[in-house]
């Protein structure tokens, strides 16, 4: 057998010369490994030469391992006796078959070298720095050039920017990200002395006060980064320089990537933060073999703040932290089964993962979300989606000048206390079903439809503006007016509208007409300054718990974020729930505004909010929104489209107007990037799956090191990617095509880590077929970029004049 | 011996028990026993459920004498007043119920655990209410359970000959369990998890027979393997799969309630289908109604005109409206102009595929039209309005193309059968319309519009019928070779083909909301059931609901086993062996291949989107009772019966061994039976639906206090 030839069978192994480890130059082996692998290789009776020992150039390949590391295989492969019943072959439980992390892809540890004493030296120490240094100015100059091109807002320039606006005029708002890529917009903006005065509206033209270029100048900095952060991250990943050069070029050379970097928006941060942790994380795993040591600490620890980071950009963040969490797991088993551990070591590994890679990142996350509330102190338009108490702290906030007790006679606000709840609402529209009543609801916005007025029951004298003021207590039956139509609130034995388990809560009659159907009884459940219901005298404005019980029919008044349909506005149903669940947060109320002229005006000492539970609250918040943003099926939305369109790059996006005198931006991927990247996923599968089919005929197509190698970085980049694309398929939320630019990385780091597995270190090829082939990648990767570089950097003037760039039919950059 | 004929006798006697009460409708009969009419009357009906179990429903109704004259209407219409033999049609899934206790049994022997232990899983299944309550009326699930049991037992025969491959034994049950899956698929859609999960076990039993060891294990005999399995698992259950659907055509020939979800072309090969007696070619000039296919309006034009100025500011352009409307009426028609010249008479003036033309709105003689004004209601779709007659200066805004779907080169326009689009010349949009309607001015008609790329469905239109043709000739006649009202024959992979897609559409459209639907998560502990039937005057009610203790044991096996198995994993790790090893290899293979079975027919609910109803977890539940039973004898024993398997020509002889319960065996199953019983008895009267429940008593009952009883007295809390 010629060993050019790349015969690749699965049938019984030809009889081969066996191959001893003194064929390899060996650095440092520790004397247990090698006697290690010596063992693995008697083991082998027959085994296919697949490489030609000529020469090799890639010296990362063949590395130092930690001693102490290969040894847990080992144990796994004496038993496998054959039995003659119940499996000897017990496939549920094969050890090892199933892919790990761990193992290959360190790079050579060497003792750093004396400092340097003439500028020829530091120059030939730090040689290898020059390239990601050159791919870094280039990076600049393509993220930099013309980027304030188009002095229009672009896209969601107009939340984000609207966004960064709010924190240097210091109002709260509500959006569903997490706030620390706003507040580093908002930072830009400071910086770059932007006021926060404008508003950001869609496709409006900058006023020549705001420094837009300075600000996107900024956002496209942390683009920049991606590209030394990629070239980096691959050499952690001990891939050849040719394939760290591709990563660097593909990573410089994508135009989403580059088109997204340069406006501002999240998702330059988002990147970074995501290619910083997979750097950290590669970094780390190279400490690994000197475990306690003060760089392992370093990049465990860096690893959890940049996951920190990454989720306080973005929820996106949470898939590559479950990279990070599968990569530990594997890890821990690893150690776990390394007998020669001891406890006290176990235990320590175990503490350090959950102070920096729990612990750690959740600081992170909080602190960005204390800052976020430290900076947000005036009265915004997100104020509704918090909880009263919150609202009463912000300034210009009038709810700490509500009375304290609640009187009988009061105007008033109900707020729902469940997650993302809102205020007790009604409207003259009526319920289309059930008893075509007025429709009583939960909405979220400050509206006069929102005021109830305290009034006692039909058989009691009504409120007297000149006796004695009564004040509400715990247990007293009364009517709830709605003030603007001035009609009861009222339930009925009528199934509600979509709870239908749940009686109907509607508004009926008027100041003369009702029944003992307009009736509820009030009753405390704890006041949250106060405590329990004993210590309740009175019922307090903002802090005191209430839930409301119908006198007749004994339900409880619950909202739970169940959406009405379309003619009830989509607001929230409120129903009657027959089950009496006392823990039920979604039927406890409290008393947001509140308005009587006889009593005192209240303070905000009185209105202190914990900032534990706002936290909380506005997270609960922000993924009930998330999970609200599902696509409407009656209206088409010309900029989603749907996850399995990414990976193919079926569809682009075109961020702004597309009239013949604008300048145009399309997000598009380089083509050749996108489709190569995907197609070296299914190559990586399927040679995954040879490669395990030929190990089960028992073929020895690669030394173990080898093979944990290709695994790790095999690993790293199909699970990088499945967890960041599996979880769109799922969810229902609308998609854009920008979702899919994290989850890009991993396949382009896949793509890199074929070429350098089949190519760039394969023993067969000659040095002139691997450059001829690096060269030939790169060209069509730089040629591309050149071919479609105006989408990013603008296209001016009528689209049909630019030629060549509609590769796709389903592309609508020509005509819609 | 005696173990499995006491428990069969059990298993009938709580099956049939006053399985004549209630006479009436109970809950999904309402659809199973419909459908059973309907292959008595040969009539074509539409479901998503594949069409096995149900003609075993019609087979058995035929049998006791059912003349399919009675529709299931409602849940309580009565079957005694109107004659139906419904005893005998229940008897079909009582019977398959009670024969599935003894192939439980079956499976557990067969897998070599002891008697007690398969006593406990079979008495888990036969005192269970849900199956009980399920057994006893015209439903699936009976078939579905019963057969994928018996999937499972034939597979477990079929692994223990593996050391004896292609012996006419081991053929035999690899080819029965290939007909039982078939059935089970057949049964009901769910049955395709039973597919899936043998699948799963033979791949991975593929996998170890790809090991080159012990013996020289060569690619042939690999790929012989490979093969049959290929044959048994695929090729007969395909073939077994087909000739359902193969009887299930031949039987229904008639047209009936389920044509309109079918093709046209599907629809001509029924007989006495409105598209066979109806159909007529449309001719230029003829003056007719287009009707939508999916919400039915007819495309409707009336004097008035769009208001200057919508609600939310947009402009339009005041032209005359057009409208979707849901009744016949004079303003809905319209006559076909053509656009090139025609012959003077004959075929060449009949309207085809591929032809564009104008719309000529007759009463008031506009032309349809559509523009790029932005529509009533949305703003990205195009308004549609009409034109004057005369006024030819925007002749091109009036041209439409017309496509029939599916149709060759030419083919004639169709009454009733001919599915159009109507595409817009210059500007390529669709005539579309959707379920929402305009404001007041146009009297809440639907909303017409034009869109760029509409779906299939929205935008598919039939000719309802001709008004009339151009010199008031007899359109009926004139054409007197065409009319025929002969079936036309289809292909039936093709009618296979169409069919399948259908089920599988609406299997995943069934969202609506329902208010016994549940989540996944809740069914294994049972949090709530499904009413299925209640009488006020008794205040009697059949609530389906497991046996609680059955269901909890079920469900604490379960997490027992993975504790094991993470145990065992752990130990492992650490290399300790606290399993003796054939201890261990049973657990694995044996009880993982039920924990896969059980895994398999319920974690592919959570990914579903559909209505979900706790009885989905039955097959699962069966499974669940198989690791029950597993998990008691490694609790009870730690030796197991070995080796079970039949021995090959190159397996070493290994020493029996049998596995030591003792006499705490029987006791701690003759308590839990007990315990079972006296669980099941106390829900019987939820179960059987008999005899009726006071206020209080239903609230005891209520175990907790998820379950929606009726009937339940005032809480006084």
């Amino acid at each position: 057998m010629k060993p050019s030839e790349i015969a690749i069978t699965i049938d019984s192994p030809p009889a081969s010369p066996t191959r001893t480890s003194s064929d390899f130059e060996e650095i440092n082996y520790p004397p247990q490994h090698h006697s290690y692998t010596v063992h693995r290789i008697e083991r082998q009776p027959e085994e296919l030469p697949l490489h030609y020992m000529a020469e090799d150039t890639s010296a990362r390949r063949r590395v130092t391992r930690a001693p102490g590391h290969a040894a847990d295989s080992g144990v796994q492969h004496g038993e496998q006796e054959w039995e003659y019943d119940d499996e000897g072959k017990d496939a549920y439980a094969k050890p090892g078959g199933a892919p790990k992390f761990g193992g290959g892809g360190r790079v050579a540890r060497r003792a750093p070298p004396p400092p340097p004493t003439s500028i020829r030296e530091f120059v030939a120490q730090n040689l290898e720095h020059v390239p990601p240094a050159i791919y870094t100015l280039l990076s600049c100059w393509t993220r930099f050039h013309k980027i304030g091109k188009a002095p229009l807002v672009i896209w969601d320039e107009a939340h984000f920017g609207k966004f960064g606006s709010h924190y240097l005029k210091r109002e709260f708002y509500f959006d569903v990200h997490p706030p620390l890529g706003k507040m580093l917009v908002g930072l830009a903006g400071l910086l770059s002395g932007y006021d926060g005065s404008f508003e950001f509206k869609s496709g409006e033209n900058y006023p020549a006060e705001v420094p837009y270029v300075a600000m996107r100048v900024i956002m496209a900095t942390f683009g920049v980064a991606l590209v030394p952060l990629g070239w980096y991250t691959a050499v952690e990943l001990g891939m050849s320089t040719r394939a760290c050069h591709l990563v660097a070029l593909m990573v410089l050379f994508d135009v989403a990537w580059l088109c997204i970097s340069r406006f501002i928006l999240l998702d330059s941060m988002l990147l970074f933060f995501t290619f910083l942790t997979v750097f950290c994380l590669t970094k780390f795993h190279n400490q690994q073999y000197q475990s306690f040591s003060f760089d392992w600490w370093l990049w465990l620890s860096f690893t959890g703040i940049s996951i920190g980071c990454v989720s306080s950009v973005k929820w996106v963040g949470l898939f590559v932290t479950a990279l990070v969490g599968l990569y530990t797991i594997e890890d821990l088993w690893e150690k776990f089964g390394d007998l020669r551990m001891s406890a006290r070591t176990q235990l320590w590994h175990w503490g350090a993962r959950v102070a920096c890679l729990i612990v750690l990142p959740i600081l992170v996350y909080m602190a960005s979300f204390k800052m976020h509330f430290l900076i947000l102190n005036h009265s915004g338009p997100g104020d509704a989606q918090m909880s009263s108490l919150f609202q009463a702290n912000l300034v210009g906030n009038d709810f700490a000048s509500n009375p304290l007790d609640i009187a009988f006679g009061s105007k008033l606000t109900l707020k729902n206390m469940g997650w993302g709840g809102g205020l007790l609402h009604s409207h003259v529209q009526t319920y289309p079903v059930g008893s075509n009543q007025q429709q009583v609801t939960c909405y979220h916005y400050k509206d006069s439809n929102n005021d109830w007025i305290i009034t006692p029951r039909w058989d009691e004298p009504q409120v007297d503006l000149n006796g004695p003021i009564r004040f509400l207590k715990h247990g007293d039956v009364i009517r709830l007016v709605h003030s603007a139509t001035g009609r009861n609130l009222h339930s009925h034995n009528i199934p509600a509208p979509v709870t239908k388990l749940n009686n109907e809560v509607s508004c009926y009659g008027n100041a003369t007409l009702g029944d003992i159907h307009d009736y509820w009884a009030v009753e405390v459940v704890d006041d949250l300054h106060r405590g329990s219901r004993e210590k309740v005298d009175r019922i307090h404005s903002l802090t005191t718990r209430l839930r409301f019980r119908h006198n007749a029919l004994g339900c409880y008044l619950r909202a739970a974020n169940k959406p009405l349909p379309e003619w009830g506005f989509k607001q929230i149903e409120v129903s009657c729930d027959k089950e009496n669940d006392p823990k039920d947060p979604y039927t406890y109320w409290n008393v947001e505004s509140h308005w009587n002229d006889r009593l005192p005006k209240g303070e905000v000492k009185f209105y202190r909010s914990p900032f534990l539970r706002d936290f909380w609250h506005l997270n609960v918040a922000m993924m009930t929104s998330n999970n609200a943003l599902i696509p409407d099926p009656d209206k088409e939305d010309i900029l989603a489209s749907k996850p399995t369109d990414w990976p193919v790059l079926r569809l682009g996006l075109r961020m702004c107007g597309w009239g013949d005198n604008q300048t145009k931006y399309y997000l598009l991927g380089t083509p050749i990037i996108w489709w190569g990247s995907t197609v070296s996923l299914i190559v990586g599968l399927s040679a995954f799956a040879l490669y395990m089919f030929r190990a089960q005929r028992r073929y020895v197509d690669m030394e173990p090191r080898e093979w944990d190698h290709f695994l790790y970085v095999g690993k790293v980049a199909f699970f990088g990617w499945f967890l960041h694309y599996m979880p769109f398929l799922i969810m229902g939320r609308v998609t854009y095509v920008h979702h899919y630019l994290p989850t890009l990385y991993f396949a382009v780091l896949m793509a890199a880590h074929l070429l350098d597995h089949f190519f760039f270190t394969s023993k067969r090829i000659s040095e002139r077929t691997k450059s001829i082939i690096f060269g030939t990648v790169a060209f069509s990767i730089v040629a591309t970029f050149w071919w479609f570089r105006g989408v990013a950097w603008g296209i001016d003037g009528p689209i049909k004049e630019h030629w060549g760039l509609g590769w796709r039919k389903s592309w609508n950059i020509y005509e819609n | 011996m005696i173990t499995v004929g006491v428990l069969t006798a059990l298993a009938f006697a709580l099956r049939f028990y006053k399985i004549n009460h209630p006479d009436q409708v109970v809950f999904d009969e309402v659809h199973f026993g419909k459908f059973a009419s309907y292959y008595i009357l040969r009539e074509y009906y539409f479901d998503v459920h594949p069409p096995f179990a149900k003609l075993l429903f019609g087979l058995a109704g035929w049998f006791v004498g059912f003349d399919g004259h009675f529709s299931f209407e409602n849940i309580g219409d009565s079957y005694t007043e109107n004659h139906v033999p419904y005893v005998g049609m229940r008897a079909l899934p009582a019977i398959l119920g009670s024969l599935t206790i003894p192939i439980v049994y079956g499976i557990m022997k067969e897998s070599g655990y002891g008697t007690v232990a398969a006593a406990f899983s079979a008495a888990i299944v036969l005192f269970d209410n849900a199956h009980v309550a399920q057994s006893r009326l015209i439903l699936l699930d009976a078939t579905l359970i019963f057969f994928m049991s018996l999937t499972i037992y034939s597979y477990v025969r079929f692994r223990k000959l593996r050391y004896t491959p292609f012996t006419l034994e081991w053929w035999s049950w690899l080819i029965a369990t290939g007909v039982f899956m078939a059935c089970t698929w057949g049964s009901k859609v769910n049955g395709i998890l039973t597919v899936f999960a043998i699948g799963a076990a033979v791949l991975v039993d593929l996998w170890d027979l790809l090991d080159i060891r012990p013996v020289q294990n060569t690619m042939d005999n690999f790929y012989r393997h490979f093969a049959a399995r290929a044959v048994g698992l695929i090729v007969v259950p395909f073939i077994v799969y087909l000739s359902f659907f193969w009887i299930h055509f031949a039987i229904l020939v008639k047209s009936g309630p389920g044509d309109s979800f079918m093709s046209p072309q599907f629809q001509e090969s029924l007989s006495g289908n409105e598209m066979l007696v109806n159909s007529h070619e449309v001719r230029y000039y003829d003056t007719v109604t287009l009707r939508h296919k999916d919400t039915k309006v007819f495309l409707h034009s009336h004097t008035e005109r769009y208001p200057l100025r919508y609600d939310d500011g947009r402009i339009s352009s005041q032209g005359q409206q057009v409208t979707g409307y849901g009744h016949a009426d004079e303003n809905n028609w319209w006559q076909v102009v053509p656009t090139k010249a025609l012959p003077e008479t004959g075929r060449g003036r009949i309207v085809r595929h591929n032809d564009i033309i104008q719309l000529l709105h007759v009463n008031t003689q506009t032309y349809l039209l559509t523009h790029d004004v932005a529509s009533p209601l949305m703003p990205t779709n195009q308004e549609f309005t009409t034109w004057p007659r005369d006024d030819h200066s925007r002749y091109n805004d009036t041209l439409f193309y017309l496509y029939l779907n599916g149709a060759h080169e030419g083919e004639a326009l169709r009454t009733k059968s001919g599915h159009l689009r109507l595409v817009h010349v210059p500007t390529k949009v669709s005539l579309w319309t959707h379920r929402e309607q305009l404001p007041e001015w146009a009297f809440k008609q639907q909303e017409i519009n034009g869109d760029k790329s509409p779906g299939e469905k929205p935008a598919t239109w039939f000719v309802d019928e001709i008004i009339a043709a151009e010199d008031g000739e007899d359109f009926l006649n004139r054409t007197s070779a065409v009319v025929t009202n002969e079936p036309k024959p289809m292909n039936f992979f093709k009618k296979f083909a169409e069919l399948q897609l259908l089920m599988m559409q609406h299997n995943a459209g069934l969202t609506a909301s329902h208010p016994y639907a549940s989540n996944p998560i809740n069914w294994p502990f049972m949090l709530s059931g499904i009413s299925f039937w209640t009488e006020n005057a008794d205040q009697k009610q059949i609530y389906f609901i497991g046996n609680i203790i059955g269901w909890w044991t079920c469900a604490v096996a379960l997490s027992v086993y993975i504790g094991i198995i993470g145990g065992d994993l752990l130990a492992r790790r650490r290399n300790e062996t606290p399993v003796p090893e054939p201890v261990r290899n049973r657990l694995w293979n044996s009880t993982g291949f039920f924990v896969l079975v059980w895994f398999i027919h319920y974690f592919p609910f959570f990914l579903m989107n559909r209505q979900l109803f706790l009885h989905h977890y039955l097959p699962s539940h069966v499974a669940s009772a198989l690791v029950a039973g597993s998990v008691l004898q490694f609790l009870l024993s730690d030796s197991v019966n070995y080796p079970i398997s039949v021995r090959g020509l190159y397996t070493h002889p290994k020493p029996r061994q049998y596995a030591e319960i003792g006499l705490r065996g029987p006791i701690v199953v003759a308590v839990f039976t007990a315990l079972l019983f006296g669980a099941f008895m106390y829900l019987a009267p939820l179960t059987y639906g008999t005899p009726g429940l006071d206020g209080e008593t239903v609230n005891a009952k209520r175990l907790l206090s998820s379950w929606t009883l009726h009937f339940a007295a005032k809480s006084t809390a």
